[in-house]
């Protein structure tokens, strides 16, 4: 009875209601430091844009077009025209050929045993000397 | 100078502090996404120089995810590859050519990348986009 008579007679003293704030603000920054925790950034992704011909032989055109690169991926490397290359120079190569023409084909194929990220490897370098116009083939 | 009364205690204006916090409480949970949509097993290899792939995306884009033994799944969900071919052939049949964006790990060999392509072909797509990582955001993973 004395504290009601209390609250009543501060509350007539024009003092205004007071809210327990504690609690809430506990709560609340314990929902911040949760959501600040579990927040994940997303890696940027890019796509690497490539043409897969028919899987039926009959409509591969074959030797069709001059320009045309091969390019093989092995499981461990590359081959170039016939002849084993490193990245780095496989690189050089194609900044010098897309420094002629960005139109020209190059021809992929992969061995089915050859890992996904060389072939990823390959249409980055490919991607950076702006090569637009490749094929991949699976071996 | 009053002497302030021990039992008042110190009074900072809490008011502008809680706006802050609820802000950005809301943002986070406004951002938040509880459920990831791709397999998080699944490691890219790094491409420097391939396009960024844009936040606004074709809505009839399908992202194939094949992990490292091989197994294909779409949304982190595992199918078989006659449902793949199912689901591409009624997309295919419903919005006619569609982007197609392979997740694929970096030590998957071509065989299980050949085989999603194959089905891609069948169903009569020849663009193929594959996903590789611009920029790593997220905590790097040991390899």
């Amino acid at each position: 009875m004395r504290r009601q008579g209390d609250t009543a007679k501060r509350r007539r003293k024009g003092e205004a209601a007071k809210l327990e704030m504690t609690p809430m603000i506990d709560v609340v920054f314990q929902l911040l430091i949760f959501f600040i925790v579990t927040l994940k950034q997303e890696d940027i992704l890019s796509h690497l844009d490539v043409s897969r011909p028919a899987p039926d032989p009959n409509a591969v055109p074959e030797k069709q077009v001059e320009d045309l690169l091969n390019i093989t991926v092995y499981e461990d490397g590359y081959v170039l025209n016939g002849r084993p290359v490193a990245l780095p120079e496989l690189d050089r190569h194609l900044t010098r050929l897309a420094s002629f023409s960005k139109s020209i084909s190059v021809i992929i194929r992969c061995t089915a045993d050859s890992p996904h990220s060389l072939l990823v490897q390959l249409l980055d370098i490919c991607a950076k000397a702006g090569l637009q116009n490749l094929a991949v083939f699976s071996l | 100078m009053p002497r302030r009364e021990p039992s008042e205690g110190c009074e900072i204006n809490m008011t502008p502090m809680i706006d802050v916090v609820f802000q950005l409480i809301i943002f986070f949970i406004v951002t938040i996404q509880m459920e990831k949509e791709f397999n998080p097993e699944i490691e890219l290899e790094d491409s420097r120089h391939g396009p960024i792939v844009e936040g606004e995306q074709d809505p009839r884009t399908i992202e194939i995810e094949i992990d490292r033994r091989g197994w294909i799944s779409i949304h982190n969900a595992q199918l078989s590859r006659a449902r793949l071919r199912e689901i591409m052939k009624a997309r295919f049949d419903k919005y006619g050519s569609f982007p197609v964006l392979i997740r694929a790990d970096r030590r998957t060999r071509h065989r299980d990348v050949r085989s999603v392509m194959d089905v891609c072909t069948e169903t009569g797509i020849w663009r193929i986009n594959f996903l590789a990582v611009y920029e790593r955001r997220a905590e790097e993973r040991t390899r």
